[in-house]
C-alpha cells in the first residue's frame, strides 16, 4: 500500500514537472531574482538567487547592480537542461551570498540579462540590513543565532598563532569547523577575507573528533600561512562556511516521504574577524645588506666546475635554505670583482611546508668569467636575515670558491693584466674626411710640367750634343791619319800664313829676292797642298790650267800668274824693287790666299 | 762684353729667388689663416682664402687637399672631389688625399655602375699611380743621359768593352720603359681632359643641346673624361664608358 502510494505519487511529481517544462518551454528568455531573507542582521547574510531561462543553451549571465553596502561573493551556479518535444529549456541558477556592511534598507534593483541585443530585467528586491542582535528570529534556521547559542550544533572558530608578528613574519591562522550534526553536503569554505598579508595555504587536516561540553564535535581544520606585508594593525575577515544539515523541523517519525522530500537546511557559518598588529623590523643594529628577510636561513654555494678557460663560464648555484617567506628572500650582492665579469642567470625558489611554517630554498644562478688565468677566488657571499624568535639580525656567509682559470688560445695578456676579450669592433670605414693639413708643401706654378720645360730640354740636349761632338772630333781625327791630301789640304792656309809671316819679316830693301822667293813658295806650297801636288813642277802656266779646271774665275787665275811672274821678276832684278813695292806685294798674296780659299780647290 | 751677360746671367736667379721668398711669405701666412678659420668652421671663409693663393697661379698638394677639406664640409662635393684629384696628382703618394678623395666620392648622390678597368692600365696605372709624373721624367732623364754617355764612349771615344755594349743595351730597355711610362703618365694626367660635375643638377644629355634627350642625370662629384668639345658643350665619358654631352659651365677641369 505504501509503495503503491508511493509509486502514485512519483508519478504525479513527474507529470508535474512535465507540465511545467512544457509550460516553461513555451517562455521567452527571462531573468528571476529573489533573496532567501528579505531582513538579516548586520553579521548575518543573505543569499541572492538569480535564474536566467531561455530555450538556448548559452545563456549569458546576468549582471549585477553594484551593492556598495554588502560584499559580494559569487557561491556559483547550476544549470537545468530539459528537452521536451523537441524543445529544449535552460535554466541556470546563479547565486550570491551578500554579507552586509552596514545596518539600513537598500534596494537591489538592475539585475539583468543582455540576450540576442535585448535587455531582460528581473524584479526589484529590498533587502533590510538590522543592528546585530536585532534579526527577528525566523522560522529557517539562524546560523547567527546557532554560533552563539549554547547548544550550538556548528560553529567556526579562526584563531592565530601570534597577534603581534614583524612584517614578513609568518602567522598561523586555524580554522576549525566544529559540527555535531550531520550535514549533507561537503562544507565549502570561503577564504577570509587577508588584505595585507600575502596568503599561502597550508593545507587541509584529516577531520577528527573533539568532545566539547559533552558533545561530540567533527572537527574540520584547514591553515594558512599569512605573510603581512605591512606594518599597523591588519584585520583577517570572517571565514566562511555553507553545508546542509539535517533540518531541524522534520517530524519526529521518520518516513521515507520525509527522506525523499526533504533536504535539509542550508547553513552558513562565519569566524570572527581577528585584529592582527604587526610589527616594523627595528631598525637598531640593522646591517647594509639586509634586504627584509625574516626566519631562519642557511646559505650555500657551489660551482658547477673548479678549472676553466678564461672568457669561458663557470656556474655558481647559491641557495638560501631556511625557514620564512623564501619566495621575498632577495638575492645576495655580489660587488665588482676585478677578475670575473658576472652575469645574473636565472632564480627559482621551492616551498615547502614543514609543521605549519613555510620554509624552502630558493637558487640564484650566476654566470661567472673569468677574465684572466690563474687561481681566482669568488669572495663568500653573505646573507642577513632577521630572526623573529632571537630578535636579532643573523649573517650567514658562503665559503669562498677558488677557481682555475686556464690561459685561453689567444690570450695575450700578461699576469694580472686583465683579459678582455674583443667587445667592440673597430670597422676600416672612416667616419669623416681626414683633417687639414698644416704644412704647405713646397708651391710651384701650377701647370709647370718638368717636361716642357727647358731645364729638361737641356739637360737631356747636353749627352746628345756631347756625343755628336765626340764623333765628329774622332771622324775628324781619323780621316786626317789616313788621308794626307786631305790633311795638306786642311793645313794649306797655315802654313801659307806662317810663310807669309816669315816673308814679312824679311821685308826689307836688302832682302828683296828672299823675300820675294817666300811670297812665291807660300802660294805654291798652298795650292800645292790644297791640291795634294808637290809644288816643285808647278809652273805659272800650270798653275793657271789647275785653278781654271778648278771653276776659279778668269780674274783669280790671271790675278795669280801675274803675281807670281812679278815674284820672278823681283828675285831676278831686286834692284828695280822698292819698299812700296814690297809693301803692296805681301798685301797681295795674302788676299790671293784669301780669295783662293773661297773657291774649293781640294 | 761675354762677361757682362754672365753677370746678368748670374743675377737674375737671384733677383728672381728674392721676389719669390717674398711671396711665398705672404702666401705661407694665409695658408696659415686660412687653416685657422678651417679650424674655426668657418669653411667659406677658408675657401676664399685658398682659392686666392691658387689665383697666383702657383699650386701644392696641400693646398688642393685643404680646400677639397673646405668645400667638403661645405656640403660641396663636387668641387671636393675635383681639389683632392688636382691634389693627388701633385702627389699620389699622399695616403690622407686618396682617402679623403674616396671618402668623398662615396658621398656622390648618384654612383656609376659597373665601372670596369681595361686590365692592361689598369696594371700601368698600378705601377704609376704612386709615382709622380716628374720623377718618371727624372728617371728617364737619366736613364737617356746614361744611354748617352755609354754612347759617347763607344762612338766618341771608341771604347770597345762587351761590358759597356751589355750596359747599353740593359739602359736602352730601361729607358724604353720608362719613356712609355712617362708618356702613358703625361697622358693619363695632362693631355686626358679630366673633370669633375660641380653642378646640383648635372642633365647629361645625348646631344649638344638642351633641347635634346636627357640621357642621365649627373650627380656632383662623378668624375668625366672630356672627348670632345662644341662651342659650349663638352662630351663627356663617365667611368662606367657611358658618354653625353654637358654644358660646359657644370663640370670643372681637374
Amino acid at each position: 500500500m505504501v509503495v503503491s502510494t508511493a509509486r502514485l505519487l512519483i508519478f504525479a511529481v513527474l507529470a508535474l514537472v512535465v507540465c511545467t517544462g512544457l509550460a516553461e518551454a513555451q517562455k521567452p528568455t527571462s531573468i528571476e531574482a529573489s533573496l532567501n531573507r528579505d531582513t538579516i542582521g548586520l553579521d548575518e547574510q543573505a543569499i541572492l538567487q538569480v535564474i536566467v531561462s531561455g530555450n538556448e543553451a548559452d545563456l549569458p549571465a546576468p549582471q549585477l547592480p553594484t551593492l556598495p553596502k554588502f560584499q559580494v561573493y559569487n557561491q556559483g551556479r547550476s544549470s537545468n537542461i530539459r528537452v521536451v518535444n523537441n524543445e529544449m529549456h535552460v535554466s541556470i541558477t546563479y547565486r550570491y551570498l551578500l554579507m552586509p556592511t552596514a545596518p539600513g534598507t537598500y534596494p537591489i534593483n538592475n539585475i539583468s540579462v543582455v540576450h540576442r541585443n535585448k535587455r531582460y530585467a528581473a524584479d526589484n528586491l529590498e533587502l533590510t540590513v538590522l543592528d546585530q542582535g536585532q534579526a527577528p528570529s525566523q522560522q529557517l534556521p539562524d546560523p547567527s543565532a546557532s554560533t552563539s547559542s549554547s547548544a550550538q550544533d556548528y560553529f567556526l572558530v579562526a584563531t592565530v598563532d601570534k597577534t603581534n608578528p614583524y612584517v614578513n613574519e609568518q602567522v598561523t591562522l586555524t580554522l576549525k569547523f566544529h559540527i555535531a550534526v550531520q550535514y549533507y553536503t561537503t562544507p565549502e569554505l570561503t577564504q577570509p577575507p587577508t588584505t595585507g598579508f600575502w596568503t599561502e595555504m597550508l593545507g587541509n587536516r584529516a577531520p577528527y573528533y573533539q568532545k566539547i561540553n559533552g558533545r561530540n564535535y567533527q572537527v574540520l581544520e584547514v591553515k594558512y600561512a599569512l605573510f603581512p606585508t605591512q606594518t599597523g594593525e591588519l584585520t583577517i575577515g570572517r571565514a566562511l562556511i555553507r553545508t546542509t544539515v539535517a533540518s531541524k523541523h522534520r517530524s519526529q517519525r521518520r518516513s521515507i516521504f520525509d527522506n525523499l522530500m526533504n533536504r535539509g537546511d542550508e547553513i552558513t557559518v562565519r569566524s570572527k574577524p581577528i585584529v592582527i598588529n604587526v610589527r616594523p623590523i627595528p631598525s637598531e643594529g640593522r646591517p647594509a645588506n639586509f634586504t627584509g628577510t625574516i626566519g631562519r636561513f642557511d646559505i650555500a654555494a657551489h660551482a658547477d666546475k673548479r678549472e676553466v678557460e678564461v672568457n669561458q663560464p663557470v656556474t655558481v648555484t647559491i641557495e638560501i635554505t631556511g625557514v620564512g617567506n623564501v619566495k621575498s628572500v632577495a638575492e645576495p650582492t655580489i660587488g665588482d670583482l676585478p677578475d670575473f665579469r658576472v652575469y645574473r642567470s636565472s632564480s627559482s625558489e621551492s616551498v615547502n611546508k614543514l609543521d605549519d611554517r613555510i620554509g624552502g630554498t630558493k637558487m640564484f644562478e650566476e654566470v661567472f668569467i673569468p677574465r684572466r688565468p690563474g687561481e681566482l677566488t669568488i669572495p663568500s657571499l653573505e646573507f642577513t636575515y632577521f630572526n623573529p624568535r632571537t630578535e636579532r639580525f643573523e649573517t650567514k656567509e658562503t665559503r669562498p670558491i677558488t677557481i682555475r682559470a686556464t690561459g685561453a688560445e689567444g690570450y695575450a695578456g700578461g699576469n694580472g693584466t686583465p683579459y678582455s676579450p674583443p667587445g667592440v669592433s673597430i670597422g676600416s670605414e672612416a667616419s669623416d674626411i681626414r683633417y687639414i693639413k698644416q704644412d704647405m708643401g713646397d708651391l710651384r706654378r701650377s701647370g709647370n710640367i718638368i717636361l716642357t720645360s727647358p731645364l729638361y730640354v737641356i739637360v737631356n740636349g747636353v749627352p746628345v750634343l756631347v756625343m755628336v761632338g765626340l764623333i765628329v772630333a774622332r771622324v775628324r781625327r781619323e780621316r786626317l791619319s789616313r788621308d794626307v791630301g786631305y790633311a795638306r789640304s786642311r793645313a794649306a792656309l797655315k802654313v801659307a800664313r806662317k810663310r807669309l809671316a816669315t816673308a814679312g819679316g824679311m821685308a826689307t830693301v836688302d832682302r828683296t829676292a828672299d823675300f820675294y822667293a817666300e811670297l812665291h813658295r807660300a802660294v805654291t806650297s798652298y795650292l800645292a797642298d790644297k791640291l795634294n801636288m808637290s809644288p816643285h813642277g808647278l809652273t805659272g802656266e800650270r798653275i793657271a790650267s789647275l785653278l781654271t779646271e778648278r771653276g776659279a774665275d778668269g780674274d783669280l787665275v790671271n790675278e795669280t800668274t801675274e803675281f807670281l811672274e812679278q815674284c820672278d821678276f823681283a828675285r831676278f832684278a831686286p834692284a828695280t824693287i822698292g819698299k812700296d813695292d814690297i809693301d803692296q806685294a805681301l798685301d797681295r798674296a795674302e788676299k790671293l790666299i784669301v780669295r783662293m780659299e773661297g773657291i774649293r780647290l781640294g | 762684353m761675354a762677361k757682362r751677360i754672365l753677370w746678368l746671367l748670374l743675377l737674375v736667379p737671384v733677383v728672381i729667388s728674392f721676389g719669390v721668398e717674398a711671396d711665398a711669405q705672404t702666401r705661407r701666412e694665409a695658408f696659415d689663416q686660412a687653416n685657422r678659420l678651417f679650424q674655426d668652421g668657418r669653411y667659406d671663409s677658408a675657401i676664399v682664402l685658398y682659392e686666392r693663393i691658387l689665383a697666383d697661379r702657383v699650386e701644392s698638394a696641400s693646398l688642393y687637399f685643404n680646400l677639397g677639406n673646405a668645400y667638403f664640409k661645405q656640403g660641396d662635393i663636387g668641387r671636393a672631389v675635383l681639389n683632392y684629384l688636382r691634389a693627388e696628382r701633385l702627389d699620389p703618394r699622399d695616403d690622407d688625399i686618396s682617402a679623403n678623395l674616396e671618402f668623398a666620392r662615396g658621398y656622390t648622390r648618384v654612383q656609376m655602375e659597373g665601372v670596369k678597368l681595361n686590365p692592361i692600365s689598369g696594371v700601368i696605372e698600378s705601377i704609376i699611380d704612386p709615382v709622380r709624373l716628374n720623377t718618371l721624367a727624372w728617371i728617364s732623364s737619366l736613364l737617356f743621359i746614361a744611354f748617352f754617355v755609354l754612347l759617347s764612349l763607344r762612338y766618341g771615344l771608341d771604347f770597345r768593352d762587351a761590358w759597356l755594349r751589355r750596359s747599353a743595351v740593359l739602359i736602352l730597355v730601361l729607358l724604353i720603359a720608362a719613356s712609355l711610362l712617362t708618356t702613358y703618365k703625361y697622358r693619363h694626367d695632362y693631355l686626358t681632359r679630366r673633370a669633375v660635375l660641380t653642378c646640383d643638377q648635372c642633365p647629361v644629355y645625348i646631344g649638344p643641346s638642351e633641347d635634346l634627350d636627357v640621357e642621365l642625370q649627373g650627380a656632383p662629384g662623378l668624375v668625366v673624361e672630356i672627348v670632345d668639345q662644341s662651342g659650349d658643350w663638352y662630351n663627356v665619358l663617365f667611368e662606367n664608358k657611358r658618354r653625353g654631352w654637358i654644358r660646359s659651365d657644370l663640370v670643372a677641369e681637374v
